[in-house]
């Protein structure tokens, strides 16, 4: 049997944390968008293949070059497994890394669901 | 277990002692019983194949970077120089002109692949070949096989002197270069000329040099003339392992196992 208290206590409980995490999805697609207008989005072409090598890295801005350097280092990753070595956000990760896609630094495969970043060592080029 | 190391030695100037540092750090290693790993990186001057008289291998680092053979193929065993349980390999670059020219000539995408090979090392000889440690002797100042090796590592060991333009220099670096790839650094002081024997002395230094370079201090080592008399024939950690030299490179890679510096 479930108590008067436990219920009164509960569901203001449950209604806040579905609140929060309304609000933080809210902000991640907020964080994007920020991010794209920042860069001015729709009539970027991208550019064309730049190789990512170190002396590129070092000339990055900082934000760019930590997401950078975890894609050299693992080869190939998606958003998340990115966002959990950063501390960042996945969505802001996501708009880094399709930055860099853009910069022609990176490519990007879709599986599924699942998009994955990578360095493209093997083209002749 | 735990996942071995990889260790880049740099420094701004040329002549600071990386490549005395490495070996012997790479050698006292193995003398602490582990399995240790040496390449030398400066292709722009490669001297560890006459320093360790290693006359024509096989294969050398410059033909793994360039993708054409595995890395076990380059890997020497010098299990004969040493004397106790741990075991020290060695993978050298090409020190023929020829060699040295072409590896001054690759272009970026050739640069990003060989940062790969690098980064692969990781997995090959870490992972998969249970080594401890690998230490990279790298080619002053800032170039590509350098900062390649700068990004690879898990540590990076500053080997500085008092000389006026290597001061400078090496702050700026610290600054502008290993703090933008957040990369854990270690300074060593070397060829260090004031007394530092009383170990008021010595920690008064310390201070001064961590004030100075704000960041942490793994070693100082004093100007040893025998160093320099055995002409780079000597090492230290191998054949006079109660020399001083050899004892402060025995704190120096304790610190580097405890990660306490």
């Amino acid at each position: 049997m479930v108590s008067k208290q436990d219920v009164l206590g509960k569901k203001p409980l449950h209604v806040l944390e579905k609140i929060r995490e309304n609000l933080e999805k809210l902000n991640e697609k907020m964080e994007v968008m920020i991010e794209l207008q920042k860069h001015g989005r729709k009539d970027i072409q991208p550019l064309p293949e730049t190789p990512l090598d170190v002396m590129t890295l070092l000339s990055m801005p900082d934000h760019l070059r930590k997401t950078a350097m975890i894609v050299c280092r693992l080869g190939r990753a998606t958003a998340e497994e990115i966002a959990q070595q950063t501390s960042r956000a996945r969505a802001v990760e996501s708009a880094y890394l399709n930055q860099l896609v853009i910069m022609g630094h990176l490519k990007k495969e879709r599986k599924g669901r699942k998009a994955y970043f990578y360095v493209d060592r093997e083209t002749q080029g | 277990m735990m996942m071995g190391k990889i260790i880049a030695v740099h420094s701004y100037k040329g002549g600071t002692g990386k490549t005395l540092l490495s070996v012997n750090l790479a050698a006292t290693f193995a003398k602490h019983g582990k399995k240790v790993c040496l390449f030398d990186l400066d292709f722009r001057a490669p001297s560890l194949s006459t320093l360790l008289k290693i006359e024509k291998p096989e294969h050398w680092l410059n033909d793994y970077l360039n993708g054409t053979c595995e890395i076990d193929k380059v890997l020497i065993d010098l299990g004969d120089r040493i004397q106790n349980k741990g075991q020290l390999f060695v993978a050298l670059a090409n020190p023929a002109t020829e060699a040295m020219r072409e590896m001054s000539a690759k272009d970026r995408k050739w640069e990003m692949r060989a940062l790969g090979r690098l980064l692969a090392l990781r997995n090959s000889i870490l992972s998969d070949r249970g080594f401890d440690y690998l230490v990279f002797d790298t080619s002053p100042g800032l170039q590509y096989s350098s900062i390649n090796a700068i990004v690879s590592a898990d540590l990076v060991l500053v080997a500085t002197t008092f000389d006026r333009s290597d001061v400078d220099g090496t702050k700026r670096m610290l600054h502008e270069l290993y703090d933008l790839f957040e990369k854990k650094t270690d300074l060593v002081m070397n060829k260090v000329l004031h007394d530092i024997s009383s170990e008021p002395r010595r920690e008064e230094m310390q201070s001064k040099i961590k004030e100075a370079y704000k960041v942490p201090l793994i070693g100082i080592i004093p100007c040893f003339c025998e160093v320099l008399k055995g002409e780079g024939n000597i090492i230290f950690a191998q054949e006079r392992p109660e020399h001083p030299f050899a004892k402060i490179l025995d704190e120096i890679a304790y610190r580097i196992d405890n990660n306490n510096t």
